[in-house]
């Protein structure tokens, strides 16, 4: 260890780099154990409005209640039917998503060609990128007609509705969750099988999906929670009778959710009655079903991080312990997979005995027919293929089909005026001028809170710490929190915020709650950013005589920045898309003028769209306007995004 | 030279994208004996044995011309199956590649493809070609046991098992013990002795002793182009090419 010409000057330089580095770290390390404070909080704050309601209802009542009518004389609070209500239009959304889902995975992973996967990639994104409000107009004006025409029902505000809109807002998640699960799958596995002359599909079928099978589980527990917390979409589109329907499987009943209750009857309640706990009741079980089914998808996401440790050690040589887990997992869950889908599959021929039922079931049927059958290896691939194919073209004549009904329907009210001046008439009139600055206002307030913290939190896990119990706590705090409904948001921020600090419905309340919600997606971005650059590089900067510090910011942080912008600006975009966080906390729906301080409301473009499609008649061309404005300012933050991605995936490969 | 030649190839060029990596090569590769292909990095190697089963028809922007001829039937003709090329022509790769699977499912996963589903039959295989493999004495109580736990050098012999069987005539090996310490190459060695016997191979490795010490025939590759080919004594004792003798002398690469 030659320390050489350091030990002369043992002094002020390095203890002042000493001082230096920890106070660093401090800051980093409180970034992170703001997320786990945030969760703590908003549990809190939920729960401390929630409790009433189990208190004098009971909880067990409140529960499996029957009967919800809080308005009515006497008033009841049962969410029994709520519940059901969630669940039914969230199963019915997965067992339209998830063939669909799973089959543009696979094409996009190992059917597609570069080219093709270069074009379908981004547009899968971009299904991503539409906000819930416009998918809820979309629904509201295309889909509920479609069901009401061709199923010559009086309405078509249904669970059908909900289910299909659901299901389509839920592919993009199970899509890139299972393509990445697939894609991780080493290809010297794809390699080895194909040498011993197994088909392309009999590669997939019997190698890749079993290696991807627990990530593409994930994917799906994942879709449905986002599926569960969805609000604004379901609220337009499933007509919010709160009944059960009669039968059961009558997909063409309308049906009322947890949060679209919420959405609703949030608004006009008096705050501090029992209306008012039982709403917070509410969010509390929505709350803790979806903690239940993320904490489900975090912990078979961790199972696999865990099963893909072994193998990569032993790339680098290292000495091998047996391990213990021994005999091939995968064989039961296979089973297991089968009855269950099996099990799906009859309940959904029950339940949609139309044409969608028959198109799903023959697509699950016939993909595990192929599985087990002894047809030829040869015409099983061709059938497996042009069903792969099919659901990929399905996806994208969706995403074609609603992106031209907004652009063709919303590009000729899109005028100078129109984007240049207040709205007149309840938006009838006028344009929209103060929802778009206000829209600007809240997305960007959000990220200048949320970036700072979420970088630094994703520094602190990523680079001070070693795994540990505090780090654990850390991340699942991160992880619970992205996975929160964003209408809870809206209710923690309407408590919290605009209630107990008396910021009052204003711009600053809605840029706090909005930074909330963006936050665990920074964090993990930035996280990943900084896992893919290499240790070697870090270990080369500190063998160097580097500090910490100076390791991260000079050679840790600039390969990873393209990351943390993607990260960011992908954040941007569902910020100014989000509607239920800013419902009760930031916006009014007409204001001519724009906000002069940070505690005055705002108008913002989801929410305006949002009270034009449901409670305006007559604002045809306005809607579509606002719609499109909407969703071309959400595809250019996107488009930057994955152009940003793309440039420097080129540039930058380890 | 009385034994057959089982692979030919003709005037073979391969571009990635604009990359030409191989340039008209031409060998003819003997039935039951051991062609290796030597060359510094980057020369072609194993992109060539890749084309003798078509694994490169896998990589994006890759184009081939020429022919390569197996039983004297091209295997780039139209119409010819991959799938079927690679059945009769199996591989051995760089990296141990088992399957997340059992070392019994490995094994079997060949048969099973190929449509075995008969539990005695697919036994029978499983432990022919393990013993073949020069494997069943040290895995025959862990058969259920997950492939990933076995050592490196078991999980190459492993991957041998698992293309031996699917009865292959062929066995292409990429540098099949650059990632094996040596007694796990050693043993990987006299196991190549043994399956020429049976198998025509061709194997890939930038270690020249080793060339020498298995091979029958072997090719010096060069920026693409094969430079010399012919017997191994030959080639190491007497090359013609003065590229060759100044790469098997050590004077580059």
């Amino acid at each position: 260890m030659g320390a050489g010409h350091t030990q002369d000057h043992p002094s002020r330089t390095q203890k002042w780099l000493g001082a230096k580095e920890s106070a660093i770290k401090t800051v980093w390390f409180f970034c992170a154990i703001f997320a786990v404070i945030a969760i703590f909080f908003i549990l809190f704050f939920l729960f401390i409005d929630g409790y009433p309601i189990f208190l004098q209802a009971g909880v067990w009542d409140f529960l499996t209640g029957l009967s919800w009518n809080p308005t009515g004389t006497p008033p009841s609070y049962g969410i029994f039917t709520l519940i059901v209500g969630t669940l039914l239009v969230t199963v019915g959304a997965m067992v339209l998503a998830v063939p669909f889902g799973i089959g543009s995975a696979l094409f996009i992973s190992e059917l597609a060609p570069p080219r093709v996967k270069a074009v379908i990639k981004p547009a899968i994104e971009l299904l991503a990128g539409i906000p819930s409000v416009v998918y809820g107009f979309f629904g509201l004006i295309i889909l509920t007609n479609w069901i009401r025409i061709s199923f010559d029902v009086p309405t078509g505000e249904s669970w059908l509705a909900g289910s299909i809109l659901l299901g389509i807002m839920a592919l993009p998640t199970i899509i890139s969750v299972s393509e990445d699960a697939i894609s991780s799958v080493p290809k010297e596995f794809r390699e080895g099988s194909l040498a011993v002359g197994a088909t392309r599909w009999q590669t997939l079928s019997r190698v890749m999906v079993p290696g991807a099978l627990s990530g593409i589980t994930a994917a799906i527990i994942l879709g449905t929670g986002r599926a569960i917390g969805e609000t604004m979409a379901v609220l337009m589109v499933t007509g919010n009778a709160a009944i059960i329907p009669d039968p059961i499987w009558n997909v063409l009943s309308p049906i009322r959710t947890l949060t679209g209750t919420l959405g609703i009857e949030m608004g006009e309640v008096a705050i501090g009655s029992t209306h008012y706990h039982a709403l917070f009741g509410v969010a509390v079980v929505l709350l803790v079903i979806t903690l239940v089914v993320n904490l489900l998808a975090m912990v078979i996401l961790g199972r696999i991080k865990e099963k893909n440790m072994a193998p990569a050690k032993k790339r680098c040589g290292m000495p091998q312990s047996p391990l213990p887990e021994g005999r091939s997992w995968h064989a039961p869950v296979t089973r297991h997979l089968f009855w269950v889908l099996t099990g799906v599959v009859s309940l959904a021929m029950r339940a949609i005995a139309g044409l969608a039922g028959f198109i799903v079931t023959f697509l699950v049927l016939s993909g595990i027919y192929l599985i087990k059958a002894r047809i030829s290896p040869k015409i099983a691939q061709k059938i497996a293929f042009s069903l792969i194919v099919a659901s990929v073209v399905t996806v994208l004549l969706i995403l074609g089909i609603i992106l031209f009904d907004i652009i063709s329907n919303g590009l000729p009210y899109l005028t100078w005026d129109f984007l240049t001046q207040p709205p007149r008439d309840l938006g009838r009139e006028g344009g929209i001028f103060p929802a778009i600055v206000g829209t600007l206002y809240l997305t960007l307030g959000a990220i200048a809170i949320a970036l700072p913290l979420g970088i630094g939190a994703a520094v602190y896990l990523n680079e001070y710490t070693k795994e540990g119990r505090m780090t654990r706590l850390i991340r699942t705090g991160a992880d619970l929190l992205n996975g929160t409904p964003s209408i809870v948001f809206g209710l923690f921020g309407f408590a919290f915020l605009v209630i107990y600090l008396k910021f009052g419905v204003s711009l600053v309340a809605g840029q706090i709650t909005l930074a909330l919600m963006v936050l665990p997606t920074i964090i993990r971005t930035t996280e990943e950013a900084l896992k893919s650059v290499p240790s070697s590089v870090r270990e080369g900067s500190l063998a160097l005589g580097a500090t910490k510090w100076q390791t991260i910011r000079k050679v840790v942080l600039p390969p990873a920045a393209p990351g943390i912008i993607t990260g960011t600006i992908l954040s941007v975009g569902r910020a100014a898309g989000e509607t239920a966080p800013i419902m009760f906390t930031a916006v009014v729906f007409s204001q001519r003028y724009l906000p002069s301080s940070l505690f005055q409301p705002v108008m913002a473009l989801p929410y305006h769209l949002f009270i034009l499609a449901t409670n305006v008649p007559g604002a045809e061309g306005n809607k579509y306007g606002t719609a499109l404005v909407l969703l071309i300012l959400v595809i250019a933050i996107y488009s930057v995004a994955i152009a940003v991605r793309n440039h420097y995936h080129k540039i930058l490969r380890w | 030279m009385s034994e057959s030649t089982i692979l030919t190839t003709e005037n073979l060029d391969l571009w990635y994208g604009d990359t030409r990596a191989l340039r008209s090569v031409s060998i003819e590769v003997k039935d039951r004996h051991v062609t290796a292909l030597i060359g510094p990095s980057g020369c072609g190697k194993s992109t060539l044995i890749r084309c003798f089963n078509r694994m490169n028809d896998l990589v994006d922007h890759c184009r081939i011309s020429g022919s390569i001829n197996y039983h004297g039937k091209n295997i780039y003709a139209n119409g010819a199956d991959p799938v079927e090329i690679r059945r009769a022509i199996g591989m051995v790769f760089q990296k141990p590649n088992p399957f997340p699977k059992s070392v019994y499912e490995n094994v079997a996963y060949g048969p099973r493809v190929h449509g075995i589903s008969d539990r005695k039959q697919l036994d029978a295989i499983v432990e022919k070609s393990l013993r073949n493999a020069a494997l069943w004495e040290e895995v025959k109580d862990r058969l259920s046991e997950s492939a990933m736990g076995l050592s490196g050098g078991q999980q190459q012999r492993l991957c041998i098992a698992r293309t031996l069987a699917v009865e292959p005539e062929v066995i292409l090996m990429d540098e099949p013990c650059s990632a094996l310490d040596p007694i796990a190459t050693s043993k990987i060695e006299s196991l190549i002795d043994e399956l020429k016997k049976n198998y025509c191979v061709i194997i890939v490795t930038h270690n020249m002793q080793q060339a020498s010490r298995v091979s029958d025939y072997t090719g010096f590759m060069y920026l693409g182009e094969m430079i010399e080919y012919g017997e191994t004594a030959q080639i190491f004792e007497n090359p013609n090419k003065e590229l060759t003798e100044n790469y098997i002398t050590g004077r580059f690469g």
